[in-house]
């Protein structure tokens, strides 16, 4: 073989494994994020949730925040809007948090904790301070929003983000997004709405609860494609590890601390935050069991989380936003597969059936992943030339 | 002291060329002690720079063991980002 062609072939091999890398870490963060979504309706089925949110049902709530929630504040619709507000943030406050606690550990544990104090004082630091507080505090509490108030249809339309962030990407990155990547990201879109059109059955358009919870799904959206186009870009500049760390930190301490305490304060109930804090981590662990606790939950949907968006960042940096997303997207599929294999099959709880479309959408899905990646044209004339 | 990984794009800010092995003896002196200080962590940080358009291949070569080495510069834009971001 000569010189410039083993040259050529070195540098295509360490392209190729880079590429593969990516594409992996990417899909891993969707599963990943499967899990976390898993362990999250773990940690929101057990102990005082099950009381707060009616056995899941969002008509007729169990009535917490009537008892403690001044009507003549609002009226009864704004109360209920603060209760599921003030629940969907405790939950993912209470995640994001434990979240960080674990990133940091694992920060220290890679040698990586003074660099983190570091990059949090520094300009890109800020700039991820920025993107965690869009992405957590407004774009996940509203997806947690969206869920209880549309139902599981919110799930597809919050995964538009892979194509809110491709065009981001394009647009202030200058990555690459062309006509092959943009059929692409539309088949993965349509594959999304496929899983979740298990869903659209049983609300009534004209529901305004049904249409406020799409536009809050459509939130979520934006506020993910933003913050995955510009972390991922930001972990060029920050090493993955710490930009999560900061990312999780910031969600956390803000939606815990700072968002759920006012929501309590708009509802005139703040002298109930800290009961219902505690409250949201017990669980009836003598009686039935380690799985019974919230807080167990929480420590595993904090972990899951922390890994998934970790792997998000580090992805998108790696394949670019347009590519990275489109992986990660994989999430549609995944959260109901492992809701259904946590909740369903293990916990045994009704509601988390897995059904054929969703397994014909996460092929589909392969396929616009698959456009996204590669050039079907170029591979076809490989095979010709071979 | 800078984060590793803002001192390894800043080494790029004046123009220089650098494959792995030449950050590595730029920066062992400070950052030898981090325990991501290692080829494959810094080959990574500049293959995802050169993703996100911050530095571009510039040179390459195999050496007498037949190991591929791959300089780097930093693109017009990604001095300005460098210079901007990282003080």
């Amino acid at each position: 073989m000569s010189h410039s062609l083993e040259l050529k072939e070195a540098r295509l091999a360490r392209r190729g494994k880079f590429f593969k890398k990516g594409i992996i870490i990417a899909v891993v963060s969707g599963m990943l994020y499967g899990v976390y979504v898993a362990a999250l309706y773990g940690a929101t089925g057990n102990g005082f949730w099950v009381d707060w949110y009616g056995y899941g049902d969002i008509v007729t709530p169990a009535g917490w925040y009537d008892d403690v929630l001044d009507p003549t504040i609002s009226g009864f619709a704004m109360s209920f809007l603060i209760a599921v507000l003030i629940l969907g943030a405790l939950g993912s406050g209470i995640n994001d948090f434990f979240s960080a606690i674990w990133m940091i550990i694992k920060t220290a544990v890679r040698g990586k904790f003074m660099d983190y104090l570091r990059c949090f004082k520094s300009k890109p630091g800020a700039v991820m301070v920025i993107c965690a507080l869009i992405g957590g505090p407004i774009a996940s509490t509203a997806f947690l929003i969206a869920l209880i108030m549309a139902g599981p249809i919110a799930t597809p339309i919050s995964a538009l983000c892979p194509a809110i962030g491709a065009i981001i990407g394009r647009i202030i990155f200058k990555q690459k997004l062309n006509f092959r990547m943009a059929c692409g990201i539309a088949i993965c879109v349509v594959a999304t709405f496929m899983i979740g059109s298990t869903a659209f059955t049983g609300f009534e358009l004209t529901d305004p609860m049904f249409l406020a919870g799409l536009a809050v799904a459509l939130i979520s959206a934006l506020g993910w494609g933003i913050e995955g186009a510009i972390a991922g870009f930001g972990t060029s500049v920050i090493d993955y590890e710490i930009s999560i760390s900061i990312r999780q930190l910031t969600s956390g301490f803000f939606t815990l601390f700072i968002l759920t305490p006012c929501l309590f304060l708009m509802a005139g109930a703040a002298g109930l935050y800290p009961t219902m804090l505690f409250e949201a981590l017990q669980g009836q662990v003598l009686e039935e069991g380690l799985l019974a606790s919230p807080l167990i939950w929480f420590l595993i949907s904090g972990l899951a989380a922390g890994l998934s968006f970790g792997f998000w960042y580090k992805g998108n940096s790696m394949c670019g936003a347009a590519l990275g997303m489109a992986c990660n997207g994989g999430f549609s599929f995944w959260c109901p597969f492992f809701s259904f294999l946590v909740c369903g099959l293990y916990l045994g709880w009704a509601g988390f059936d897995l059904y054929p479309i969703q397994w014909v959408a996460a092929i589909v899905m392969v396929v616009g992943i698959f456009l996204i990646a590669v050039n079907p044209l170029e591979l076809f004339k490989k095979s010709k030339e071979v | 002291m800078r984060p590793l990984n803002y001192a390894i794009l800043k080494l790029f800010e004046d123009g220089r060329e650098f494959d792995v092995q030449g950050v590595i003896t730029q920066l062992q002196d400070e950052y030898s002690s981090f325990r991501a200080f290692k080829p494959m962590a810094i080959n990574e940080s500049l293959m995802s720079a050169e993703k996100n358009g911050l530095l571009e291949e510039c040179n390459w070569e195999l050496d007498a063991q037949g190991e591929l080495h791959v300089y780097y510069k930093a693109t017009p834009y990604g001095i300005e980002m460098i210079h901007n971001y990282i003080k």
